[in-house]
C-alpha cells in the first residue's frame, strides 16, 4: 500500500496553508525523513519531511496551490510496488473547497531541476542521463565527481559511484600523500597581442624548469606555463592513467579560453602537447616537442625514479646529471635549486603513483605516436642524441612533415644543455606559424 | 533495408546519374503522363548529363527544353502538373531554383491548401546541388533547408545510387511537389541499383551503420562522410551510428530519436549553412524529445561555413564539413571531451 503524504497543521490556528517547493517530482525516490516540500503560512515556513521510503507519486497539489490541512498531497510508494490511480479514501486538493487559485504561472512547475533548492542537483553540470540515472538510484550528484569538460557528471561518473562503496578519492589513496582539489597551476609571463605561447614540463620538473627559456622567446606574446597534477603549485591529485591526465590537463586548457595557441612539451609535457592538439586542433598553432615522451616504449625509468624518490641534494645530484650529456652541466647550485623544488616528500611520493601508473616496469604505457600524422599545423621535434630517458630514435616514427632537430652531445635537457639553440628553433616555429596561418 | 517496394529484378552497377535517368526512363515509358522539362535537357543531355539521350527514345514531346526562365519553365510545370500530366522538371544548378521561388513555394506549395483540396500538384524537381566542383558561390549551395521550411513541399536528398531511383519513383506517385536535391559530387559515383520498378519511401531515414558510442546524423554526401569517418572511428574503438536522413520534410524524427535513446550522443553532419539548418532541426528534435533524458553530452552540429562557397578548391573544402573534422568531433563527443 502506499503511504499518503498529509499537507500537515504545523501552527494552532491553521486551515490552509501554501506548497511554496517541492523538494521532490513525481516518480523521484525519497527516503524516509528526506524534505520533500516546504509550508508558507501566514506565519511561518517549514519544510515537511516524507513519511516513508520510496517513490513520489500523484502529486496532486502545484507549487503556489493553497491546500487544507489533513488531505494527502501525494503518495509514497515502495519500490516494484504498481502505481495505478489515485488511491481513494483520503481527501484530496480536488475535493476539498478551492481555495485562492495560485498567482504564479503553472510553468513554475517546468523549472529545471537546478533552479530548485539542494536536496539533489543544486547547480552541478551533468549530463541529463546523469542527472536520471542519479535521480533514480537517489544518489546526490554533489557526492560525484565529475570526469566531463568543467566537472560535468556523466553516466559513466554516476555508474563508477554505484560500484564504489565510497568515493574513489579516499578508497585509493595510498600511503604518503593524500589527492586535493583545485586546478592546475599556470604560470604566465610576458604580455603581447600576439598568440600565446604554451608550455608543458616533463615528470618530476615543474612550470620554473623552462623559465630559462622565457628571455630569449618573441617578447611579443604571453608564455603560460602549467604545471601537471602533483607538480610545482598544482594540487595533487590521482592520475588514473595517460588518458585522464590528458584530460586533466584538457580541461584546464578549456578554462584558460586560449583561441590560438603555440604549444611546447618537454618529454612527458611533450606527449600531453601532442594529445592536446590533436583534441584541440582549432586552437593550436604550432606543436613543438623537446625529447617528447609517448613515441616509443623503452624509458630510463631508474633515473626518474632515482629523482623522484631523492630526498636530499646528495641523492638527488647523480640522477640529475644522468639527465644530461655533459655531467657537468649540472652544477651543485642546479642540484639545490632542484631539490629545493621537491621539498614536499607528499609531492614527491603523488609523483612516484603517477609514474608508476604512466611507466609500468619502466615502460611508456601509452602511445601518441598516431597523433603525429593527424598534427595540422606545424611541429618540430628536437632532441639530445645522448638523451638516456627516452631514445631520441622514437623521433623517427614522425611522418615527413614534422621537422626534427638532432643535437649532439645533448642529453635529455636540450633546453638546459643548449638553452639558445633550442630557444631560436622554438621561436622560428612560433614566427613562422604565426604567418602561416593568419586565416584560421 | 528500409520498406523500399519492388519488383525485384537483378542489381547492377550504376552511376548516381545513370541511375536517376534509368527512373526517368521507366517513369516515361510506363506512364504517358510523365514528362521531363527542363533547360538543355533535350538534345544537350542536361547540365550534368542526368538526361543524357531519353530525347531520342521519347521525342521533344515528352522531353522538353525550356527557355533560359526559371520561373517560366516552374510556372509551365505546375500548370501541367494541375491539368493532369506528370512533369519533372530539371534546374541546372539548385541555385537557380531561387528564380523560380514563386511558383515553388507561393503555388505549387500552396495551390492544394487555397483551392480546399479541389487540386494537387503532383510535380517532381531535381535539383544539382552542393559544393566541391570549383563551380564558385553561385553555383554550390545546398539550400535544401529553405525548401523544407515550406508546408506542402517534401524534400528529398538521396546519397546512394539506388536511393536516387527509389526517391525519385516515390516523388512521382506522390500526389503532392517534392523537391529532390541530387548532390553534383555523387553523379559520377557508382552503386548497386536494382532494375526494374522499385521505390524507396519518402520520409524514412536509413541506418547505414549500426553503432552504440554515438550517433551521427546526417544527409545527403555528409551520409556517406559520416560512414567514412565511422570506419576510422571504429578502429579507435569508438562505435558510431551512421543515419542517413535522406528526406529532410518531412524528416524522419523517430529513426533519430530511437537512435538517441541507444547512443546518448548526437552529431549532426551537413553541408548547408550551420546556421538555422538542417542539423539544427534535428538537433532542436532530440533537445524537445524524451530522448533529450538520453543525452550525456552536449549535441554537436558540423555544418557550413557562413559564408559564399569559394572557388578557391582549397578554400571550397575548408567551408564543409571533411571526414577528418567529423573524426575529430565524434572522437571528442564520444570520449566526453566536449
Amino acid at each position: 500500500m502506499p503511504v499518503e503524504v498529509i499537507f500537515p497543521k504545523v501552527d494552532m490556528d491553521m486551515e490552509r496553508g501554501r506548497i511554496a517547493t517541492w523538494h521532490v517530482k513525481p516518480g523521484e525516490r525519497v527516503s524516509k525523513s528526506d524534505p520533500l516540500f516546504d509550508i508558507e503560512t501566514d506565519k511561518a515556513a517549514m519544510e515537511v519531511e516524507s513519511p516513508a521510503e520510496g517513490f513520489l507519486h500523484h502529486v496532486l497539489a502545484k507549487e503556489g496551490s493553497e491546500v487544507a490541512i489533513g488531505v494527502a498531497v501525494a503518495w509514497i510508494y515502495a519500490e516494484g510496488e504498481d502505481v495505478g490511480d489515485v488511491p481513494e479514501g483520503r481527501p484530496t486538493p480536488a475535493d476539498a473547497p478551492p481555495g485562492r487559485e495560485p498567482d504564479r504561472d503553472e510553468t513554475q512547475w517546468q523549472r529545471p531541476a537546478q533552479a530548485t533548492s539542494p536536496p539533489h542537483a543544486g547547480n552541478r553540470r551533468a549530463t541529463p542521463v546523469a542527472r536520471a540515472l542519479a535521480a533514480q538510484r537517489g544518489i546526490d550528484l554533489k557526492n560525484i565527481g565529475g570526469s566531463g569538460p568543467r566537472g560535468r557528471v556523466q553516466a559513466k561518473d554516476v555508474i563508477a559511484n554505484l560500484q564504489a562503496p565510497e568515493p574513489p578519492l579516499d578508497t585509493r589513496s595510498l600511503p604518503g600523500w593524500r589527492p586535493e582539489r583545485g586546478d592546475l597551476a599556470v604560470v604566465r609571463s610576458g604580455s603581447g597581442a600576439h598568440a600565446p605561447i604554451l608550455m608543458f614540463h616533463g615528470l618530476a620538473a615543474d612550470g620554473p624548469s623552462l623559465e630559462a627559456l622565457d628571455p630569449l622567446l618573441p617578447q611579443d606574446r604571453e608564455v603560460l606555463k602549467m604545471e601537471l597534477p602533483s607538480h610545482g603549485r598544482s594540487p595533487r591529485r590521482r592520475v588514473a592513467g595517460f588518458a585522464d591526465l590528458a584530460r586533466q590537463v584538457r580541461v584546464r586548457f578549456d578554462d584558460l579560453a586560449l583561441d590560438n595557441v603555440h604549444i611546447v612539451g618537454h618529454s612527458l609535457g611533450g606527449a600531453l602537447a601532442l594529445a592536446l592538439a590533436d583534441t584541440r586542433p582549432r586552437q593550436v598553432r604550432s606543436v613543438t616537442l623537446i625529447s617528447p615522451a609517448g613515441l616509443g616504449p623503452e624509458f630510463g625509468g631508474q633515473i626518474l625514479r632515482g629523482i623522484i624518490r631523492a630526498g636530499s641534494a646528495a641523492s638527488l645530484g647523480p640522477w640529475l646529471r644522468q639527465l644530461t650529456s655533459d655531467p657537468a652541466t649540472i652544477t651543485e647550485d642546479y642540484v639545490r635549486a632542484a631539490m629545493a623544488a621537491r621539498g614536499d616528500a607528499a609531492m614527491r611520493a603523488a609523483q612516484a603513483d603517477m609514474a608508476c601508473t604512466l611507466f609500468p616496469d619502466d615502460t611508456q604505457g601509452f602511445d601518441v605516436s598516431g597523433t603525429l600524422n593527424r598534427l595540422d599545423c606545424p611541429a618540430r621535434i628536437i632532441w639530445g642524441r645522448d638523451d638516456k630517458v627516452v631514445p631520441w630514435r622514437h623521433a623517427l616514427r614522425a611522418p615527413g612533415k614534422v621537422a626534427l632537430h638532432l643535437l649532439e652531445g645533448v642529453g635529455h635537457l636540450p633546453h638546459v644543455e643548449r638553452l639558445e639553440e633550442v630557444a631560436s628553433i622554438l621561436s622560428d616555429n612560433v614566427c613562422r606559424s604565426s604567418r602561416s596561418r593568419a586565416a584560421n | 533495408m528500409n520498406a523500399e517496394s519492388s519488383v525485384r529484378g537483378e542489381v547492377h552497377e550504376l552511376s548516381y546519374a545513370e541511375s536517376i535517368r534509368d527512373a526517368m526512363d521507366i517513369a516515361l515509358g510506363s506512364d504517358e503522363r510523365v514528362v521531363l522539362m527542363g533547360e538543355d535537357i533535350g538534345v544537350y543531355g542536361g547540365a550534368f548529363q542526368v538526361t543524357g539521350s531519353l530525347v531520342h527514345k521519347y521525342g521533344e514531346d515528352r522531353v522538353m527544353d525550356t527557355p533560359i526562365s526559371e520561373l517560366g519553365g516552374a510556372g509551365v510545370a505546375v500548370g501541367a502538373a494541375l491539368t493532369g500530366l506528370r512533369p519533372i522538371f530539371e534546374f541546372q544548378f539548385s541555385d537557380f531554383s531561387t528564380l523560380a521561388m514563386e511558383q515553388i513555394v507561393n503555388q505549387a506549395a500552396k495551390l492544394r491548401y487555397m483551392l480546399g483540396g479541389a487540386v494537387s500538384v503532383p510535380l517532381v524537381m531535381r535539383l544539382p546541388s552542393g559544393s566541391g566542383t570549383g563551380a564558385a558561390a553561385q553555383h554550390s549551395q545546398s539550400l535544401e533547408a529553405w525548401y523544407g521550411h515550406v508546408p506542402g513541399l517534401k524534400v528529398a536528398q538521396p546519397s546512394t545510387p539506388r536511393d536516387a531511383k527509389g526517391l525519385l519513383l516515390a516523388a512521382l506517385e506522390d500526389p503532392d511537389p517534392v523537391l529532390i536535391f541530387e548532390h553534383k559530387l555523387l553523379y559520377k559515383m557508382k552503386g548497386p541499383v536494382p532494375s526494374g520498378y522499385y521505390t524507396t519511401p519518402i520520409g524514412k531515414a536509413a541506418v547505414r551503420r549500426e553503432g552504440t558510442d554515438l550517433t551521427i546524423a546526417a544527409n545527403s554526401i555528409m551520409a556517406l562522410k559520416a560512414e567514412e569517418a565511422a570506419k576510422t572511428l571504429a578502429d579507435e574503438g569508438i562505435d558510431a551510428e551512421v543515419i542517413d536522413l535522406r528526406t529532410v520534410r518531412p524528416i524522419d524524427r523517430e529513426t533519430v530519436l530511437a537512435s538517441v535513446r541507444k547512443t546518448g550522443r548526437l552529431l549532426c553532419v551537413y553541408e548547408g549553412v550551420k546556421t538555422l539548418g538542417v542539423g539544427a532541426e534535428v538537433s532542436a528534435m532530440v533537445a524537445e524529445s524524451d530522448a533529450f533524458d538520453f543525452l550525456d553530452g552536449p549535441i554537436v552540429r558540423l555544418g557550413g561555413a557562413e559564408c559564399p562557397i569559394p572557388y578557391n578548391p582549397k578554400l571550397e573544402e575548408a567551408v564543409v564539413p571533411q571526414v577528418p573534422a567529423i573524426i575529430r568531433a565524434a572522437r571528442d563527443l564520444a570520449n566526453g571531451a566536449i
